[in-house]
């Protein structure tokens, strides 16, 4: 789940683009968390999420899954909810509202520093901490391209193939799938529920001409 | 994971769900390298095999082949710590928790991220670059922890060392003063290891989500950068047990 802070992209895509946690701490708030944690994720639900998880279901928005269904599974204590947003104001609506119910669960928000930033100082939010990235080192030449992980990296399990992105951008372009589904379908294997599948059809768009349509 | 041959149609469906390639043509029906497979089981989950032919490992929780699912399948509760997830909840709670104080760093090193996984002989040179380097306290509620044989040292259990995992967190704390030696310690071990990892570096930050200039020197000093975007805890919790 950190790998959040390790997402790649132009500036401009990653602008659009905010990861939020629920955290509840082991030791500290787990008691008494659930039904917290259950109207914390009412008010997400205000705000318009891209996609979200929590882990007392591990299926994402796009599964088939209810919104109740998704509420009512939260009566684990300490069920964490990852969740995603694409636009600036419906983050600062969900902090906004998250701020007001003041459940005292822990809020983690990844996304560009300074936006994040001007977001908390709008709300009068004071952040505790952040967690800089300082890169991927080692053996780099094995990594896949820089375009490919643009996907990959939305998937902090890395759980979503390098190989998969590449089929689905050539299903793409050979019109056996639209950009909007395939992104569903990239979307699948991250069980932590932060892919985002609008960004990810505007990258299909984005990079479908730059690959050959060949087997992946 | 395994594909049942007699099952298997030999579509090619599940090949390109599976992160680290293990998925191959065998003649005419898909087999799974079991040399290279994770047990992560997302083409299980996600594949959807029009007949059914992916399933579990008949050996899959035997250990030292379980880690591989433990540390592999986001959705498996490690044996170790009780919980998903490869790491603690670290900079996540530290609003509650405070568990990296004021005046230290949290420093997480993000084994096999983006993708590529990494064997545990490999992360055994990490952790020994870390002892080496001073640091000999792994955060304990963090799996690799349960994975150490000797903390001075730095080795891991010996039994361990022909597995890999696609992804593990090593978490440790130092002193803001100390954080430019942990990061020339990983800068060298870097070019010591077949696979990837990525940094992570939290601190408490000061008012207006302002980053401590003394933590920003010493990663510039080290030649290290920061990605612009980065995980913020926002500062709302509180501890109530």
């Amino acid at each position: 789940m950190t790998h959040s802070l390790h997402r790649e992209g132009s500036l401009e895509s990653l602008e659009k683009e905010y990861v939020l946690f629920i955290y509840p701490a082991r030791g500290f708030n787990y008691k008494g968390s659930a039904p917290k944690v259950r109207h914390l994720v009412e008010l997400l639900y205000q705000a318009g999420p891209v996609n979200m998880i929590p882990t007392s279901l591990r299926r994402n928005m796009y599964s088939g899954v209810t919104n109740e269904e998704i509420l009512d599974s939260i009566t684990v204590e300490g069920t964490r909810v990852y969740s995603v947003f694409n636009e600036r104001e419906k983050l600062k609506k969900a902090l906004t509202l998250i701020k007001a119910a003041d459940e005292g669960i822990s809020i983690m928000v990844s996304g560009i520093t300074d936006r994040v930033r001007d977001i908390a100082a709008e709300l009068g939010i004071t952040p505790h901490m952040v967690n800089l990235s300082l890169g991927i080192h080692g053996n780099t030449d094995r990594l896949p391209p820089a375009d490919i992980r643009e996907f990959t990296t939305m998937c902090g399990h890395g759980v979503v193939s390098p190989h998969l992105v590449k089929d689905m951008i050539r299903r793409v372009k050979t019109r056996k799938i639209g950009e909007w589904d395939g992104s569903v379908l990239l979307a699948e294997p991250c069980t932590c529920g932060i892919y985002n599948p609008c960004r990810s059809a505007e990258l299909i768009r984005e990079k479908a001409p730059l690959y050959a349509v060949d087997r992946w | 994971m395994i594909i049942h041959e007699e099952i298997c149609v030999g579509c090619g469906r599940c090949q390109p769900y599976c992160p680290t390639a293990a998925i191959r043509y065998d003649g005419l029906k898909s087999v799974i390298d079991q040399d290279i497979c994770y047990e992560c089981s997302t083409c299980l989950r996600a594949a959807h095999c029009p007949v059914d032919a992916i399933a579990e490992s008949p050996n899959v929780y035997e250990y030292p082949r379980a880690l591989r699912r433990y540390f592999s399948d986001p959705s498996a509760t490690h044996a170790a710590t009780g919980i998903q997830g490869r790491g603690t909840e670290e900079s996540k709670t530290n609003d509650v928790t405070l568990r990296v104080g004021p005046g230290e760093v949290g420093v997480a090193i993000e084994i096999g991220r983006p993708t590529l996984g990494m064997s545990i002989a490999d992360i055994e040179k990490i952790t020994r670059a870390i002892a080496r380097a001073g640091v000999h306290k792994i955060e304990p509620h963090n799996p690799i922890h349960s994975m150490i044989a000797n903390e001075e040292t730095g080795d891991l259990k010996k039994e361990m060392l022909g597995e890999r995992v696609l992804s593990a967190i090593i978490e440790i704390n130092v002193k803001r003063d100390e954080l430019r030696g942990i990061l020339r310690t990983l800068r060298e071990v870097a070019k010591e290891v077949d696979s990837v990892f990525c940094i992570d570096a939290c601190t408490i930050v000061d008012p207006d989500l302002h980053i401590p200039e003394e933590v920003l020197e010493s990663i510039k000093a080290e030649g290290f950068t920061w990605r612009p975007n980065a995980k913020v805890n926002m500062g709302l919790g509180r501890a109530w047990e």
